[in-house]
């Protein structure tokens, strides 16, 4: 799939800006603080309705103004179609083929992408919630009912949450309506590890040779689900709720002691072992670099796989991060087959026959001048 | 201040309604200008009527002008059958279908520790009450199916369940005279879950 043409209006610092792209690669060029970011990010937000630099989308509007627009045109199996979101303080709309989308979770999905920044960098060493957002994220775009799940899941959770603060004050009081939310948050709980587990499975499929190929056959990956019950890969969802059921029951007290929900996937956290080793605590920074990268190249084959067309990547000031082999390795791997968006603020560094055919963009504070 | 007082006052009472903003309410307040001096009196009186005359249930919780309500007064209707609601619009949604020929509970909201809810917080009491004191065979939880209504139906049943009284619980599914195709998959898997055999 492929966005054709993009419209910001009022978008951070742009006013207004139209552009068409090429199908195969766009490079964006600029100095810093002149809005490449800030592009490659309108056309995330565009697939997921949500930044992956703020939870805050009040930011995405620009300072002053009242509202914030991005408008796609998407090719998709040969099916041209707009999307379209809107954001004012009220809230945002999202319009797929010009028709609102009352469910965000109707929406994801219709554009998929893969971001590749540097903060993805931090995917392998940084906390756990940015693990999860991985995950969470990736498997959205795939399967969209899973976000209804989550957000079913965080409610409860939060539901719970006040619960047991009252409990906690008031130790004696009955527990019925807590049992309530433990079976309703079961339940969704269930679906999200059985879900994410088999997303894992795909993407180990497609991790363990890409990793092979860019650490030149010498480095084994492995990626481990570390949940918060003792639970196994294997077992299906009736066995998961029975699990999570008997370690409900056995930390009801301490849950109330402590005033809030101690095990559920919103705890879980996945761990990556390069020959054996957690890449987290003794890799190198160019394992764990090299991992980072080996996840963002497996979404995009995994993509493919499950939505029969590749999705558009974005890298954002990423390539000047990697060493020449790797660079080469991930323009060879999406060469021709994958659109994608590349900022950067010089092409000197970059030698690659991809780059001679890429259209190019220059940013200069919020214009675009070509 | 563009406008003189009297109507001033009354823009600013039609603003306190739902659904109605500003423009509306400027239009609603120079519509009543040019009504009839009789009928803005009934329509004033209407309003004060309602707010004084009605007093909800003491049995089943619903608005009623006289007490125990009408349907609750009824002996026509089923006593043992109780379909418990969350709120007395629900219960004329009911109405309206003239299938139903048991009782009401009306709730007046769901449980919600969020919004600092609880069961005492809701008509749960006096259902409770109700239950121990009238001979009901069978309770209808007829709740909203989102997360709280799902929550307060699952607490009630878990307090009766031990009475031996049957409890069931409103199916989810799809909208008759529907499509298929247009169904969300939410709905469509809550109604692959609740099939059932011909």
């Amino acid at each position: 799939m492929h966005i054709h043409e993009l419209t910001l209006t009022n978008y951070r610092n742009y006013d207004q800006l139209q552009l068409k792209f090429d199908d195969k690669i766009n490079v964006i060029i600029g100095e810093n603080a002149q809005g490449k970011t800030n592009m490659m990010e309108s056309i995330y937000v565009l697939a997921f309705s949500k930044s992956h630099r703020t939870p805050r989308d009040k930011e995405l509007i620009q300072w002053d103004k009242e509202y914030a627009k991005i408008v796609g045109s998407i090719n998709k199996r040969n099916r041209s179609f707009p999307l379209e979101i809107q954001f004012s303080p009220k809230g945002k709309k999202a319009k797929l083929n010009h028709i609102e989308q009352k469910r965000l979770s109707d929406y994801i999905g219709a554009l998929n992408v893969v971001m590749f920044a540097p903060e993805d960098l931090n995917l392998v060493k940084g906390s756990p919630q940015i693990r999860r957002r991985f995950i969470d994220m990736e498997i959205g775009q795939i399967k969209p009912v899973y976000i209804y799940h989550l957000g079913q899941y965080q409610k409860i959770l939060k539901q719970r949450n006040f619960l047991l603060k009252n409990l906690q004050r008031n130790k004696t009081a009955d527990r019925t309506m807590l049992q309530v939310l433990t079976e309703q948050l079961i339940e969704h709980a269930a679906v999200i590890v059985e879900r994410r587990f088999s997303f894992l499975e795909l993407l180990r499929k497609w991790a363990k040779p890409i990793h092979q190929g860019i650490s030149r056959g010498i480095e084994d990956l492995e990626i481990n689900y570390i949940a918060s019950i003792d639970v196994s890969e294997d077992d299906n969802r009736e066995k998961i709720v029975k699990i999570y059921h008997d370690k409900f029951s056995s930390l009801e007290d301490k849950e109330v002691d402590r005033g809030s929900t101690l095990i559920g996937p919103h705890r879980d956290d996945l761990a990556f072992n390069v020959n054996g080793k957690d890449v987290q605590t003794y890799g190198s920074q160019g394992q764990q670099r090299t991992t980072a990268l080996s996840l963002k190249l497996a979404e995009i084959e995994l993509i493919y796989n499950e939505v029969g067309e590749y999705p558009i990547l974005l890298l954002d000031d990423v390539l000047s991060e990697l060493d020449d082999f790797r660079q080469s390795h991930l323009l060879n791997t999406i060469q021709g087959k994958v659109q994608t968006f590349v900022s950067t603020t010089s092409v000197d560094g970059i030698k690659h026959e991809t780059l001679d055919k890429a259209e190019i963009f220059r940013v200069e504070n919020g214009t675009i001048v070509k | 201040m563009y406008y003189p007082e009297p109507i001033s006052k009354l823009i600013d009472s039609f603003t306190k309604l739902p659904g109605i903003g500003p423009k509306t309410a400027v239009r609603l307040a120079f519509f009543v200008l040019n009504m009839k001096e009789d009928d803005v009196l009934d329509f004033a009186k209407s309003l004060v009527n309602a707010k004084r005359e009605l007093t909800h249930c003491s049995v089943c919780g619903h608005i009623t002008d006289q007490d125990p309500c009408a349907i609750c007064q009824d002996d026509m209707r089923d006593s043992s059958l109780i379909c418990v609601v969350q709120d007395p619009k629900d219960v004329i949604a009911m109405e309206k279908m003239k299938e139903f020929n048991g009782r009401y509970h009306v709730l007046h909201g769901a449980i919600s520790p969020m919004d600092g809810i609880g069961p005492e917080d809701i008509n749960v009491p006096s259902l409770l009450n109700r239950l121990k004191d009238e001979e009901v065979v069978e309770l209808i939880l007829a709740t909203n199916p989102n997360i709280e209504g799902e929550a307060t139906a699952m607490y009630i049943s878990r307090l009766v369940k031990p009475s031996g009284i049957k409890i069931t619980r409103i199916a989810h599914g799809l909208p008759m005279g529907g499509d298929l195709e247009y169904a969300d998959e939410v709905t469509l898997s809550k109604a692959l879950e609740g099939r059932r055999e011909l």
